[in-house]
């Protein structure tokens, strides 16, 4: 009911900095900042991987704290969620984990076959007759071990602990794993009808956290996992407004992704592919995610395109993107600008308000139109830069949206679209 | 709610002046004569459809959860405290009584759940190229008059809006208290949609500002003989998706605590959310058997439009006056033989799982988009059992089975069969059983046996329960 007034604060602050790094003054950001896109998926390549399982904090959208345990690469500083490793189709993928915490820890590929451990076949660990891990781990306090298998498919898919799961993988020990396919960088799979505008590569990593739990690891003491019970669910690591903030954001060092898609509406001519978003569940529930504005067409789910055994297209569009823990979906979006509208020779078929007799939101340049803005009334000031549209994209069980009673501060991002180029957006 | 001063911390920081503008009501007074203009009168038939956000009361079963249900500010017969929609679109001048204008400001505290049902035929450029206005005016909340809330209607799933008629409140505009804002919609694309207002959403939409918005295929006005009936779910081409009777399917979820909160103006953790009643068409079963409030068939042209007393525009009182403002049913009826359209949408937080024992749904539609793959590929199925997530829409039909014969295993000339949340934890009505929350019946009665549906969502009741 009440919002936290800081974080609209916050999102101010998130939003300014968000322009500086878009405006003149980029150029005082980090060198390294700069060599990375600020929006879209970020790719750490291999094929060969050295992860570590260490532990760290991520600041939360109610502006607390929350220590984790995530997948990092030595040297790189905590990270949460661990790396999006990017390899291509046919790659032998080598994964060596070195483990600082103080239990047991190891790393699972669902989808993933014939993945070796140390050289021979991966297995699940007993201890007696109690199953303690689902694959080979490495030892606390410094142990090893070193997992290889082939991506023969492409697609979009999970790695997460197997050990301890419903701790470890609550605590943060997981990451996405994108398998590139022959086709190429621009093809989600070996479909000519995957392909996508490459510079248009959007991650969502949906995942919940239960405070207690993560407070009794910090403690070091038991957690009864019958009273698990989440009171954050996440995008990227990230709640909202951090979710909207450039990927690498100086002020959320260790939570890198940001969740921000930026896209220009569809033409024919210059700009025909769509977009691509790859969803992934690592949390207990499923999580419908609902993109305003624009369907999702859903072309794989789990690494394996959605088609029939002759290759028939068995796509589908979908307005609320429905995903299962332990899921992933890979949806092409697009936005396509149905009306026209334009102040000069197609206004919009009704009266447009005076500014003064509606409630202005923050994103809103003050005209209807694509690319125009208007002169708010005094007093008033907007976020938005070009009469670029914002278009909201969000988990609709929306209890889900609450970060343990600050509403609107979960699994929210956005959809800019910018208008056609040329523009004058900076 | 309180967006105001949150918003208005934000432009502090960011440097703005002291005004922050949620309406020209929170202008200072000096400055209002100047910067606010008359509001735009309305210019009378400029719209099709006339809704009005505010608050209101419900009524839920028992048994008693106190303190929260019932809850004791809440006049009996009602129960709960609740946000909606009205359909104000209809009101007249009475003479030597109110006007129109009175009557719609009378709807303050008189919402209903769910929202109004209301549907429009597929734009097309050269066949149908009718602009759809729907107007919406903000009321306030009667019952929490602190609370300066605006609204706003946001129509989920509609494709490639501009985000000034998409309804969410951030990217765009929103309706303060006494403000009027027309939404402007050309769907293209048929199917089964759901609309609910965006402003501080979890709690707007738990609070009930809830309901289905659907588009009618061009293919009703361009190839009605495809079937009998020449109407259809979609642009199939061969009538596949042709029906007899269709019904909305409407889910939606009461958490007790939170809708006493919202009335005793408490705090609470929406991430404690739990569903103590899951509804649907906005009841919980039986009364989910019970029929519509009376309709204005004749106006039901775009909406189902609930008859209103014409003095006050009050929404009439039905033989169960606990369901004044819930006035929908959701009994199916239907002959032996015929296709009965489905059209489900949740708009609860929690994933539904809707059986149809004994007769198998055929799904045409899913989020208002027809079974096939991009290269034509029919990708429809049957199933007894729908799994929908929040936010998800689904059009099924399936054909009524024969009927038994004799008295129809109901003994009342009808056949039966249930149809229900296999969710249990959502059929409970807060008690053991597992006979309440989201279930309502078909009944399939012998051909020749209703007559033809006379309006959405009718569905013939000839016997007491």
């Amino acid at each position: 009911m009440l919002t936290s007034k800081f974080k609209w604060m916050r999102l101010a602050l998130v939003l300014l900095m968000g322009l500086l790094a878009f405006g003149p003054l980029a150029h005082t950001q980090p060198a390294q900042a700069l060599e990375q896109p600020q929006v879209g998926m970020l790719c750490t390549t291999g094929p060969t991987f050295d992860l570590t399982a260490e532990t760290g904090y991520i600041m939360m959208p109610d502006m607390t704290t929350m220590f984790m345990w995530s997948y990092g690469t030595p040297g790189g500083g905590f990270q949460h969620p661990g790396p999006v490793l990017c390899v291509n189709q046919g790659d032998t993928v080598t994964v060596t984990l070195t483990n600082s915490l103080t239990v047991p820890v190891s790393i699972m590929f669902p989808g993933q076959e014939n993945v070796q451990a140390n050289g021979a076949p991966a297995q699940p660990e007993f201890s007696g007759s109690t199953l303690v891990s689902l694959t080979n781990s490495a030892a606390a306090n410094g142990g090893t071990v070193t997992y290889s298998f082939v991506a023969n498919r492409p697609g979009t898919f999970i790695y997460e602990s197997g050990t301890d799961t419903k701790m470890q993988v609550g605590m943060g020990l997981f990451g996405a794993l994108i398998v590139r396919p022959n086709a190429g960088a621009d093809h989600v799979y070996n479909r000519a009808d995957s392909q996508f505008t490459a510079a248009e590569e959007y991650i969502a990593i949906l995942s919940e956290i239960d405070p207690y739990q993560h407070q009794a690891a910090e403690m070091g003491v038991n957690f009864n996992m019958n009273n698990y019970r989440a009171r954050y669910w996440m995008l990227n690591g990230r709640g909202f407004p951090d979710s909207i903030a450039d990927n690498n954001a100086s002020w959320l060092p260790g939570q890198p992704y940001g969740a921000l898609a930026l896209i220009h509406p569809y033409d024919a001519g210059a700009h025909p592919l769509p977009a691509v978003e790859r969803f992934i569940n690592v949390g207990t529930e499923d999580y419908p995610f609902h993109p305003h504005g624009q369907n999702g067409l859903v072309i794989g789910r789990d690494g394996y395109a959605v088609e029939g055994p002759g290759g028939q297209d068995l796509s589908m569009e979908k307005f609320a993107v429905n995903i299962g823990p332990g899921q992933t979906w890979d949806v092409l979006f697009k936005w396509y600008d149905a009306e026209g509208y334009n102040s000069a020779t197609k206004p919009v078929p009704v009266a447009v308000p005076n500014l003064v007799n509606v409630a202005i939101g923050m994103f809103y340049g003050g005209s209807p139109y694509l690319g125009e803005m208007e002169t708010l009334p005094p007093g008033m000031n907007t976020l938005n830069q070009c009469g670029e549209y914002y278009i909201i994209s969000h988990n609709h069980a929306l209890f889900q949206l609450d970060a343990w009673g600050s509403p609107m501060a979960g699994p929210i991002t956005y959809l800019r679209v910018d208008p056609p180029l040329p523009n004058n957006c900076p | 709610m309180n967006k105001q001063f949150s918003r208005r911390d934000f432009l502090k920081l960011a440097g703005g002046a002291v005004v922050t503008v949620a309406g020209g009501s929170l202008l200072p007074q000096f400055l209002r004569k100047t910067l606010m203009p008359e509001q735009v009168v309305n210019a009378a038939g400029d719209y099709d459809l006339f809704f009005a956000g505010t608050d209101g009361f419900m009524w839920n079963p028992g048994p008693s959860m106190a303190p929260y249900h019932p809850d004791d500010w809440v006049e009996p017969p009602f129960t709960n405290y609740m946000f909606g929609f009205r359909n104000v679109t209809y009101f007249e001048d009475s003479v030597g009584g109110l006007t129109a204008d009175e009557k719609v400001q009378n709807q303050k505290l008189k919402a209903q759940h769910n929202a109004p049902f209301f549907w429009l035929d597929q734009y097309d450029d050269t066949v149908n190229p009718v602009d759809f206005k729907l107007q919406v005016t903000n009321l306030g909340l009667q019952m929490r008059p602190d609370l300066t809330d605006p609204h706003t209607l946001h129509w989920h799933g509609f494709r490639n809006v501009i985000p000034f008629f998409d309804g969410e409140p951030t990217g765009s505009v929103a309706i303060p208290t006494g403000g009027l804002f027309t939404y402007v919609y050309r769907p293209r694309d048929p199917g089964t949609y759901m609309y609910h207002c965006h402003v501080e959403d979890i709690e707007h939409v738990q609070m009930g500002m809830t309901g289905i918005v659907f588009v009618r295929p061009l293919q009703n006005i361009t190839n009605p003989s495809l079937y009998p009936s020449g109407k259809f779910a979609y642009n199939d081409s061969d009538g596949s998706t042709g029906y007899d009777r269709e019904f909305p399917m409407f889910l939606s979820e009461v958490w007790v605590k939170a809708r006493w909160n919202g009335l005793h103006i408490q705090e609470h953790v929406w991430a404690d959310f739990k569903a103590d009643f899951s509804l649907l068409n906005g009841r919980v079963y039986p009364d989910t058997l019970l029929p519509n409030s009376p309709i204005d068939v004749a106006n039901s042209t775009k909406s189902l439009v609930i008859q209103s007393d014409p003095d006050t525009g009050d929404l009439v009182i039905p033989a169960e006056p606990r369901l004044q403002n819930q006035p929908h049913s959701a009994l199916i009826t239907c002959e032996a033989g015929e296709r009965v359209l489905l059209r489900f949408a949740n708009l609860g937080f929690r994933e539904a799982s809707m059986t149809l024992a004994g007769i198998k749904m055929k799904v045409v539609g899913r989020d208002a988009t027809p079974m096939k793959g991009r290269d034509g590929t029919d990708t429809s199925y049957e199933t007894d059992t729908l799994l929908m997530g929040a936010g998800e829409s689904y059009d099924t039909i399936f054909t009524a089975p024969a009927f038994s014969g004799g008295s129809g295993s109901s003994g009342n000339g009808y056949d039966t069969y249930v149809l229900y949340n296999r969710r249990y934890t959502q059929v409970s009505n807060l008690s053991d059983g597992g006979s309440g929350g989201q279930r309502t019946e078909v009944r399939v009665y012998p051909t020749g046996g209703l007559g033809a549906q006379a309006h959405f969502n009718d569905a013939v009741n000839y016997f007491p329960l």
